[in-house]
């Protein structure tokens, strides 16, 4: 290029420039709502409860000290927080399990064409637009355990004879049986829409690629179906972990914890000591015990979504 | 000491250097100036009887109307009247009057000292009633952190037909009549799910239902001082006798009850006895329900000690934030609304007893009979109920309940700690863990007793709870 050239060249370049820098003031223009949305909403409570977690800090009151780890010395040493513990894990990936699995049958079947399919995916889709308090109420009285929905019908059908009687809430194995069916009832049309945009993703012409060279059914699923959806299901299973191990609704609205705090996960026991008891210190420490955990999810999260991009 | 306001103003800059706790200073909190107490906001539950919040908004509006003032009134669900006031108190704003139904004494610090408006009543009626002073004065710390206008007391409901086909129709006196009598109704009753519903589960009447069993048996949380005394050959005495009650005569249904558990169950004749206020027996009559020609009511029931004792069923306890910029207005209000404590009654369909027996004295009373007056219109309303019980005095008994009503903290004062303690269910999950055998009686009280000390030892730190050297 001639000196002459660079010269003519040089107010184009300049344009070009010019313009990148306003898209990229632009970019940060938009992207500013979001992340002061994440800042305020997010990211400083969940620093104010880091910061709370080390001190006594009580509901009724504004002033508190600092106890360094104290809080999470005294909660580690706690039966009823073990057990909460014990059952944020069980309810965790028992309910993800059950939801993947019965998500991938319902997104399967979702693929045929059948008469009825808007009217059974508008049905799939209603327990993840009804508000969570009245479907627990529902469920509530499903499991009551003096009015049970259930047990009246099993008695009916002579499953139950005189003197039995299932008390889903009453008993810790039923209890923990019936948070776990609410919370897969709640997550499964996520999962299931999730799972059937992952499927309807998959080129046509890969399966019928794999037909003419005679891959079986179940080498199509294995070598074909599940490598490409695994960027998807991966990202479908840690949003569903993150959102189950920070969950406190169905535990909260059905059992309370109970019987005797034997249902707890960390998130309703969290509430109960540090909002309904008033130990805010203890409570913030309880919440924020898996924070690890969840960081490394979420790294691993992260990591996932870029590969799904590439795919 | 630092606070969480402070933080919140520093925060991002202390986390950054890590050192926030160094950094922040004492808190200044400066009302509004004049303000000119045009507004009053109002928190308030939502009762067990509807119509009392039929009477009470237009009441508290009619109030505010004739003196220039807006009032606002926001009613809550009970299990939401203690989260609602620690949001209130961590943005300090909200309502300036918060109504609570059980302890309020874990915000004292946050509420005006209402020994003027306590003074001013007592001027006008007298005593209030013991229990009621319990649960709102810390005698430790010397301050009135809130006023209460009523009491709701809490009395054993039984099924007639049940207890007279097992040849006791005046229904059960002491615990042990549970024990002998559960069997029977098994025997007489197969279909019956649960003879006695006496709930052991998280909720606020298992709650009082289980400290009932404790002060019978002789036991308590703390001594009248203030020391931890829950490990104690009487609490092993209570459990024991849950243990044997349970296997005898309950389900695990009532470890999962809810507030309205034990009403449902009676009302469908699934259980013979539970513990509760008229409130259940109230919505019977509203739906005319099978149950209500059965549906009788007896006192607390005496433990082996003869002690016989059950806690309040509701202790209102009015606070007025330190926040508030009506604090004359609310202060005033609270003693009008004590003044109206005859309408209250009535509005509640003798639900609300009043905390003030004075303030609902015939008029023109001299000072020392108005306790005495306002007593026999007490009695006169159980004893002839104006809603319509069959018959007329199936409450009168409810007139004789406060011998054998008190408050929560027996023998001691309400304090925080005791606040904290009903509400992470310690003593509900002592119970149930006995009964149940999902750990033996002395493990479940050694169990609770650490937690209960721990807690206490807590508040103690405050400042906000006597006690300590005889703790057990």
């Amino acid at each position: 290029m001639t000196t002459a050239e660079a010269t003519l060249a040089a107010p184009s370049g300049n344009t070009a420039e010019t313009l990148s820098r306003r898209d990229r003031r632009l970019g940060k223009l938009l992207l500013a709502p979001a992340l002061a949305y994440i800042f305020l909403l997010v990211a400083l409570p969940f620093l104010l409860a880091l910061f709370l977690s080390l001190t006594n800090s009580s509901a009724g009151s504004l002033d508190f000290s600092f106890v360094g780890l104290q809080n999470f010395k005294n909660v580690v040493t706690n039966a009823v927080f073990l057990r909460a513990l014990r059952n944020t894990f069980i309810f965790t990936f028992v309910s993800q399990l059950l939801v993947m699995v019965l998500g991938n049958i319902l997104a399967r079947a979702l693929l045929k064409s059948f008469r009825g399919k808007l009217l059974v995916r508008f049905l799939i889709l209603l327990p993840w637009a009804a508000p969570i308090s009245l479907a627990t109420l529902g469920w509530l009285w499903i499991f009551d355990s003096t009015f049970s929905v259930i047990n009246w019908l099993l008695k009916v059908a002579g499953w139950l004879g005189p003197g039995q009687w299932y008390y889903w809430l009453g008993d810790p194995t039923l209890g923990m049986v019936a948070i776990i069916t609410v919370h897969v009832w709640r997550l499964l049309p996520f999962s299931t829409v999730i799972l059937l945009a992952g499927l309807t993703s998959i080129p046509a012409e890969v399966h019928e690629a794999a037909d003419i060279d005679g891959a079986g059914p179940l080498a199509k699923a294995f070598q074909i179906t599940l490598p490409m959806m695994l960027p998807i299901l991966t990202v479908a299973i840690l949003f569903g972990v993150v959102f189950t191990f920070t969950d406190m609704n169905v535990v909260y609205l059905l059992t309370r914890g109970g019987p005797y705090n034997s249902t707890h996960v960390l998130a309703s026991l969290a509430y109960q000591e540090g909002v309904l008891g008033g130990d805010v210190g203890r409570g913030a420490s309880i919440a924020i015990f898996l924070l690890p955990l969840l960081v490394v999810l979420a790294v691993v999260m992260l990591r996932v979504s870029r590969r799904a991009e590439v795919v | 000491m630092h606070t969480r306001r402070q933080f919140m103003l520093q925060g991002g800059k202390l986390v950054a250097m890590g050192v926030a706790g160094a950094a922040a200073g004492p808190t200044v909190f400066t009302r509004g100036a004049g303000a000119a107490d045009k507004t009053l906001k109002i928190l308030q539950w939502s009762h067990f009887v509807p119509s009392y919040d039929k009477w009470f908004d237009p009441f508290a509006k009619e109030w505010g109307a004739k003196r220039g003032i807006e009032v606002t009134v926001d009613h809550v669900g009970f299990a939401d009247v203690v989260p609602r006031a620690t949001a209130e108190v961590a943005a300090q704003s909200g309502h300036d009057i918060h109504m609570f139904i059980g302890l309020a004494s874990a915000f004292e610090e946050h509420v005006l000292d209402l020994k003027d408006v306590v003074g001013t009543l007592e001027k006008k009626y007298g005593k209030q009633v013991e229990l009621a002073h319990r649960s709102t004065y810390n005698p430790f710390t010397k301050k009135q952190f809130a006023v209460s206008d009523m009491w709701v007391p809490d009395p054993g409901n039984y099924h007639k037909k049940i207890w007279t086909d097992i040849g006791q129709p005046n229904g059960p006196a002491t615990y042990e009549d549970l024990v002998k009598a559960a069997p029977e109704i098994k025997k007489k009753y197969p279909n019956m799910q649960i003879p006695i519903g006496i709930g052991l589960s998280q909720d606020i009447d298992s709650n009082m239902a289980v400290r009932n069993m404790l002060w019978c048996h002789g036991g308590s949380i703390q001594d009248k001082d203030g020391n931890v005394v829950l490990n104690s050959p009487e609490t092993l005495a209570a459990l024991e006798y849950a243990k044997r009650l349970y296997s005898v005569g309950m389900t695990q249904a009532v470890l999962s009850w809810n507030a309205a558990s034990n009403n449902q169950a009676f009302n469908a004749q699934e259980t013979s006895y539970i513990l509760n206020s008229i409130s259940a027996y109230r919505t019977a009559q509203d739906n005319n329900l099978p149950v209500l020609e059965h549906y009788f009511f007896v006192p607390a029931l005496k433990g082996p000690t003869g002690l016989m004792l059950a806690s309040e069923h509701v202790m209102s306890g009015y606070v007025v934030w330190k926040f508030s910029k009506s604090q004359e207005s609310a202060k005033e209000f609270l003693v009008a609304l004590i003044d109206a404590s005859r309408e209250s009654m009535l509005a509640s369909k003798l639900y609300n007893f009043p905390s003030f027996y004075g303030a609902a004295s015939e008029p023109a009373q001299p000072m020392s009979k108005k306790y005495e007056s306002g007593a026999a219109w007490i009695a006169k309303q159980c004893n002839n109920d104006p809603f319509g019980s069959k018959p007329v005095d199936k409450l009168a008994l409810l007139a004789k309940a406060l011998p054998w009503s008190t408050n929560l903290g027996h023998p001691g004062f309400a304090n925080p700690a005791e606040g904290e303690i009903f509400d992470t269910y310690v003593i509900t999950d002592m119970f149930a863990k006995a009964a149940t055998g999902a750990l033996s009686p002395k493990d479940a009280m050694t169990e609770a007793s650490n937690r209960t000390k721990e807690i206490f030892n807590k508040w103690r730190k405050k400042g906000m709870v006597p006690g300590g050297p005889k703790d057990r």
